[in-house]
């Protein structure tokens, strides 16, 4: 089933054109992986998803659902971003912990501000924080961290504060997580734990967008690459088929010297 | 020496008074700031450019100018252009008066240190917010709020203890705040004439309340170093 | 809705500077204007401008007003059919707290100079007072005349009677922001002496006082002592009338010398 559709996205920053006619879709249970030079649009595509960013022209469907389409200004109404958001996770290079909050309150932040919206609230209030306190702590044993739930940002490493990050998107259970060059921001011998974890996830079948710089992991964990070049998808396919047997001399170009380095 | 332990209870009794009006000028001021000066940052931050720039405006004159004359306009000028003193008689309307004009001044000071606070936290923490699918709202208290807080508590501590000393600037409009209960005996009240003492005296009061408040915002700093 | 609010916000900003501007205009052109005994009369109550001047203007031990000015003043405003209520103000901003009407009158021992005459309504002079000036006790000696004044430096309070003598004397001064400030300039020896009214410097100085050790010398000029009004204000007339027949059935004399200034009462 078609999780994600993505049609004739463009976007431009004042006279620069950072998306080109950007279209793709997503199975569910499926990992893409957005490659490109930086400055490519890759994370401007992300944060268009995430609705960081409005794109100038396009439509965006999840489940079939019509979240965004330019032409139709009903869909843009700031009052409803707000829960279309909620399809999507997006976890960032710069992690963007809450810094005054334990790991464990984190993860639990925005699920106990949207269960406060429940009409049950204030009769379950108890059994809510509860319910919502057991997942989290769920969600970060299953990133390894049990023994830094009470921890606050600063006492964590890069890596684990990345992990953090991860089951704090994974909390709000979207159809969708995002994932924004996960590793950049990591001291190279803390990069595999993130992407171990990732690795986990995707065996679990969650549907994932990741850009990344990691090509051999890109090539080990996706089921579809993208190749982004100056805010257009140059190539699009199987990973071992873009990977091995690039059919355009700039992807070609792009994943030699990534290789090289 | 002995004239002064004479003196003593005398002077002692009428700068508690006048002390007492200070304190309740100081914290008058900081129960009005605090919070006016948040809509001030508000304004300025707008993105609606008529209100940011009449907001900027207004904070370059207020601080842009001494305090010592907008206590003068707050006080005489509705009396003197409008025809129609609007603050009251008596002590209290000089109170009220100056009471105004220390919060606008206050809050306009305030509006800065928050605006550097606002901004200093980054970017990112609001984008964090706003994925998982919070409100501006939400973001702002729940997620900025004490970051900020933790901020602008060093800047905000020194315009505190500024203020402390500041409010003997109400004299200007006849407060009878500590300096003025002071200097009174000066020129020669209830009994005592030409002590010069008095006034002196009255910064022992000042020296003991900020380092009292030094120590209560040092607390609350060390309260905010559990994250960085 | 933030945009929204940020209209209102500033719309409402406008309105406020409107309505301030109006309000001034329409406040000047419908009312025909009351004269400033009918001002005084509607609120009931007449505020009187003074500072701590004994024996002019004091507390006594329960914290009431009192003294040879604010008796009189209460005596005033009795006849005026209205209460009467003191107010401490800074000297330096007389008149702008009667032409603010934040007090209605200056009752506190002020000399009549020209700056005054000009900038309040003021009453007939009901007592005679001097500049006199102050050096400490031990040089006194060698300042019993005004040729003998030439070398020293000064300590006046600013906008007063004294300032104006040592200045038309061309004496080296400094102004300060009281009398009492003068008399501490020449305690710490800041100044060598100071110019003050003859009627605070018997309160202030000499034995059993802050300053022991100063004293007064020469006289400067004579002066007189008047009640400022807002300008035009028809309540100088009132009190010159009530001036003459409290010194007329001897009310007057009587409250002088309850004070100790009967030497100094001018006749009305």
């Amino acid at each position: 089933m078609t999780v994600l559709e993505v049609e004739n996205i463009y976007k431009s920053f004042g006279r620069i054109d950072v998306l080109k006619d950007v279209s793709f879709s997503l199975e569910e249970g499926q990992v893409l992986s957005i490659i490109g030079s930086s400055g490519s649009g890759k994370t401007t595509l992300l944060r268009c998803l995430n609705f960081l960013e409005h794109p100038d022209k396009g439509v965006i469907r999840v489940n079939g659902e019509t979240l965004f389409d330019a032409d139709d200004a009903s869909t843009q109404k700031e009052s409803h971003i707000r829960s279309k958001r909620l399809h999507f996770g997006l976890v960032f290079q710069s992690f963007n912990l809450f810094p005054q909050y334990t790991a464990l309150q984190n993860v639990m932040l925005a699920k106990e501000l949207l269960a406060k919206e429940r009409p049950d609230y204030k009769a379950k209030k108890k059994e809510i924080y509860e319910e919502i306190k057991a997942q989290a702590e769920e969600l970060l044993r299953q990133m390894g961290l049990e023994n830094r739930m009470n921890n606050y940002p600063h006492q964590l490493s890069g890596g684990q504060c990345q992990r953090v990050a991860i089951a704090r998107a994974l909390a709000l259970e979207p159809d969708i997580l995002c994932f924004d060059e996960p590793t950049s921001a990591l001291d190279p011998e803390l990069t595999g734990e993130v992407l171990r974890v990732i690795k986990e996830l995707a065996d679990k079948k969650t549907t994932m967008i990741i850009v990344t710089h990691e090509m051999s992991f890109a090539k080990e964990v996706s089921n579809q690459v993208i190749f982004m070049d100056d805010g257009r998808i140059l190539e699009q396919g199987d990973p071992i088929e873009v990977f091995e047997h690039p059919k355009e001399e700039r992807t070609r170009h792009f994943i030699g010297s990534i290789k090289s380095n | 020496m002995d004239l002064i332990l004479e003196q003593f209870p005398i002077v002692v009794r009428a700068l508690n008074v006048g002390f007492m009006q200070t304190l309740k000028l100081f914290f008058a001021t900081l129960i009005g700031a605090v919070p006016l000066g948040l809509i001030i940052t508000f304004g300025s931050m707008s993105r609606f450019k008529p209100l940011s720039y009449f907001t900027k405006i207004i904070v370059w004159i207020v601080r842009g100018t001494p305090l010592m004359i907008q206590l003068l306009i707050f006080y005489y000028f509705p009396g003197l252009v409008l025809g129609t003193p609007i603050w009251g008689s008596g002590e209290a309307g000089r109170f009220l008066a100056a009471a105004v004009a220390f919060i606008f001044n206050y809050a306009c000071y305030f509006s800065e240190i928050y605006r550097g606070g606002i901004q200093s936290v980054p970017v990112g923490q609001e984008e964090a917010g706003l994925v998982l699918g919070m409100t501006k709202s939400q973001i702002f208290f729940k997620v900025k709020l004490l970051q900020m807080i933790k901020r602008i508590i060093p800047p905000m501590s020194n315009e505190i203890i500024t203020l402390v000393k500041d409010t003997s600037l109400a004299r200007i409009i006849a407060l009878q705040e500590i300096i003025w209960a002071g200097q009174a005996f000066l020129k020669g009240s209830q009994g005592i004439a030409g002590a010069i003492w008095p006034l002196f005296f009255t910064g022992v009061y000042y020296l003991i309340f900020s380092g009292i408040l030094t120590v209560l915002l040092g607390r609350l700093e060390r309260k905010l170093d559990y994250f960085r | 809705m933030k945009k929204f609010i940020a209209l209102l916000l500033s719309v409402l900003m406008v309105l406020s500077l409107v309505a301030c501007g109006t309000k001034d205009t329409s406040g000047d052109a419908d009312k025909t204007p009351k004269t400033d005994m009918e001002y005084v009369k509607d609120k009931g109550t007449l505020i009187v401008g003074i500072t701590d001047f004994a024996p002019m203007d004091y507390k006594d031990d329960k914290g009431e007003w009192i003294g040879f000015d604010a008796d009189m003043a209460k005596a005033f405003a009795e006849s005026l059919g209205v209460e009467v209520e003191f107010v401490e103000i800074d000297w330096d901003n007389k008149v702008m707290e009667l032409d603010g009407k934040t007090i209605d009158c200056v009752w506190n021992g002020m000399t009549l100079t020209d700056e005054v005459k000009a900038a309040m309504e003021t009453s007939n002079a009901y007592c005679k007072n001097a500049q006199v000036v102050v050096v400490n006790k031990a040089v006194a000696d060698k300042y019993q005349t005004v040729e003998s004044l030439k070398d020293l430096t000064f300590a006046v309070e600013a906008g007063s009677a004294g300032e104006k003598e040592v200045t038309k004397l061309k004496l080296e001064n400094t102004p300060v922001k009281a009398q009492s400030d003068a008399l501490m300039e020449v305690k710490s020896k800041t100044s060598d002496a100071a110019v003050i009214d003859l009627l605070m410097a018997g309160a202030m100085i000499g034995e059993g006082t802050g300053y022991a050790d100063l004293t007064y010398t020469v006289s400067l000029n004579s002066e007189e002592y008047g009640v400022g009004f807002r300008k035009d204000s028809d309540l100088a007339a009132a009190l010159n009338k009530f001036f003459k027949d409290s010194y007329a059935d001897g009310s007057m004399m009587k409250c002088a010398k309850q004070y100790g200034v009967q030497e100094s009462i001018i006749e009305q």
